[in-house]
């Protein structure tokens, strides 16, 4: 016994050096980045459905959106790319502006946007990255810093990655980490600001506006004492050649949050408390409380399989769960088809479920006794189905020019999004890639 | 019980040299845009608008958690 088991250790030894020997012959050194690349990304978001959460789960969700965002990557040397990453995003949103639906324009409304200043807003980012590779070009690392702000939120972020690959670059393993150290101005709804160290039910909304059903509005509110939000993130992904024509990964995620992780304008509506309107608007009994911890799992799985020079299949399922009880499940399916050297059409499908968390009540189901509770309806469980199709325009060559700059790609997707419950959005997704001549 | 675990132990060891090795030459397909093993950058804020509107991140290149005032 003992010496088949030496025999098999120096065996194992034997492999592994070769395998180690293999990863370590010295080859031509290509450099990471050969020169300039230039990415322009845009897209346009609109969204509907009767479930706010501003309005505590009743209420138009009509929103629009548009981003732009422009990816540098320039390469320093052989080794080492730098990439600076900014974007803009401007939305309108008629359920925001319901924090103040009581603009005296017209009956404040659930289903109808206000005139408030908390309609729009434009959510600005940057960030820059450095990553560098070893002369074997088997390792790499990289590091990253961001920033992000819009008008009740401002987010610092840093991060890091380590990639190594083996077997002949074969298999790939990836470590990451990331940490956003954000902080939240709060905005409460304004029928709760005068009941915190103000007049109450004496203030002048009151006085002005009839308040009907219960007319002793005396709601739940204490501002919140920590406005800060931290997120930690470790990721592992292994990705593996399987076939000269199939490769696959896996990921895991692991997330942990703490700080205030509800929306301060949330509102919710207690069915043990009598209700109280203005107009047609449900006065709030108390604004959305979550614990101020998660911890989130995901994983997930990628297999790609080149059939043909014609078609490939692109395929990705995921797995997720957190201690707020939410499990969920993804899969989705791209099939990007060649229809010749410089056009490819990218026809998608996607389905999505996901469990309720255990705070979640539907709009006036929440009890004032729970320590925490929310009528946000993307905590609820549902399940939605998304179709998708694009075109790629792609032109190795980059005949066409701006300037200094080739045109490589362009791209254009539009998906469609529908939940089983009323929600449902459209977007439209555009990516331009330019190269800078030699 | 001793043939058992030669064998056991054979396939342990060989198995560390039965990793897939596809030849760099051999990679055309495997280097082809559409078998990357990530979404594409233009699909960026799509991922973006799943982890506003959904509970469920991770897993896919996207954002993880922190960055704006969602979930």
């Amino acid at each position: 016994m003992k010496q088949i088991l030496t025999y098999v250790f120096t065996l194992v030894c034997i492999s592994v050096n070769a395998q180690i020997q293999k990863d370590t012959i010295q080859t031509y050194k290509k450099r990471v980045l050969e020169t300039v690349e230039v990415d322009f990304l845009s897209s346009y978001y609109t969204q509907e459905g009767d479930n706010a959460s501003v309005s505590g789960g009743i209420g138009t969700e009509a929103l629009t959106d548009a981003t732009g965002t422009i990816i540098v990557a320039i390469p320093l040397n052989d080794d080492d790319i730098l990439t600076i990453d900014a974007g803009v995003s401007a939305y309108s949103s008629a359920s925001s502006s319901n924090v103040g639906p009581f603009d005296g324009q017209q009956a404040a409304d659930p289903f109808v946007a206000s005139s408030g200043a908390s309609s729009s807003d434009v959510w600005s980012s940057v960030s820059v990255g450095f990553a560098h590779s070893s002369d074997d070009r088997n390792k790499l690392w990289s590091v990253n810093t961001s920033f992000a702000s819009e008008y009740d939120y401002f987010s610092v972020g840093f991060g890091g990655s380590y990639t190594r690959l083996f077997n002949e670059k074969n298999t790939e393993l990836s470590l990451n980490v990331s940490v956003f150290l954000d902080t939240w101005t709060a905005i409460y709804p304004t029928e709760l600001r005068p009941f915190y160290g103000g007049n109450g039910i004496n203030n002048t909304l009151f006085v002005n506006n009839a308040v009907t059903g219960n007319a002793n509005y005396n709601p739940q509110f204490t501002p919140f004492n920590n406005v800060q939000r931290n997120s930690y993130a470790f990721g592992i992904n292994l990705s593996q050649i399987l076939h000269k024509n199939i490769q696959g990964s896996l990921s895991l995620d692991l997330v942990r949050q703490d700080g205030l992780l509800s929306t301060p304008f949330q509102r919710v509506y207690f069915k043990d408390i009598a209700d109280s309107f203005i107009e047609n608007f449900h006065l709030a009994d108390a604004i959305e409380q979550l614990p101020n911890e998660r911890f989130k799992v995901a994983i997930g799985g990628r297999l790609n399989w080149y059939i043909n020079q014609n078609i490939t299949v692109r395929t990705f399922y995921r797995y997720y769960f957190d201690d707020w009880g939410i499990n969920s499940n993804t899969v989705s399916i791209e099939l990007p088809l060649k229809l010749s050297d410089k056009f490819t059409f990218y026809p998608s499908f996607r389905f999505y479920n996901q469990s309720s968390a255990d705070y979640f009540s539907p709009y006036n189901e929440a009890l004032s006794t729970d320590d925490y509770y929310t009528s946000d309806y993307d905590l609820s469980n549902y399940s939605a189905n998304q179709i998708g199709f694009g075109c790629s325009y792609t032109d190795i060559f980059t005949k066409a020019h701006l300037w200094k700059f080739g045109l490589k790609a362009i791209d254009l997707k539009f998906y469609k999004y529908d939940r089983n419950t009323t929600f449902g959005f459209n977007i439209i997704t555009a990516g331009v890639k330019f190269v800078m001549d030699n | 019980m001793k043939k058992n675990n030669i064998l056991i132990a054979s396939v342990l060891a060989f198995s560390l040299n039965s990793c897939v090795v596809v030849k760099e030459y051999e990679k055309v397909n495997i280097n082809d845009p559409d078998m990357v093993l990530s979404e594409k950058k233009c699909d960026r804020n799509l991922i973006t608008a799943h982890s506003y509107r959904e509970a469920a991140v991770g897993a896919n290149g996207g954002k993880t958690g922190g960055g704006c005032g969602c979930n």
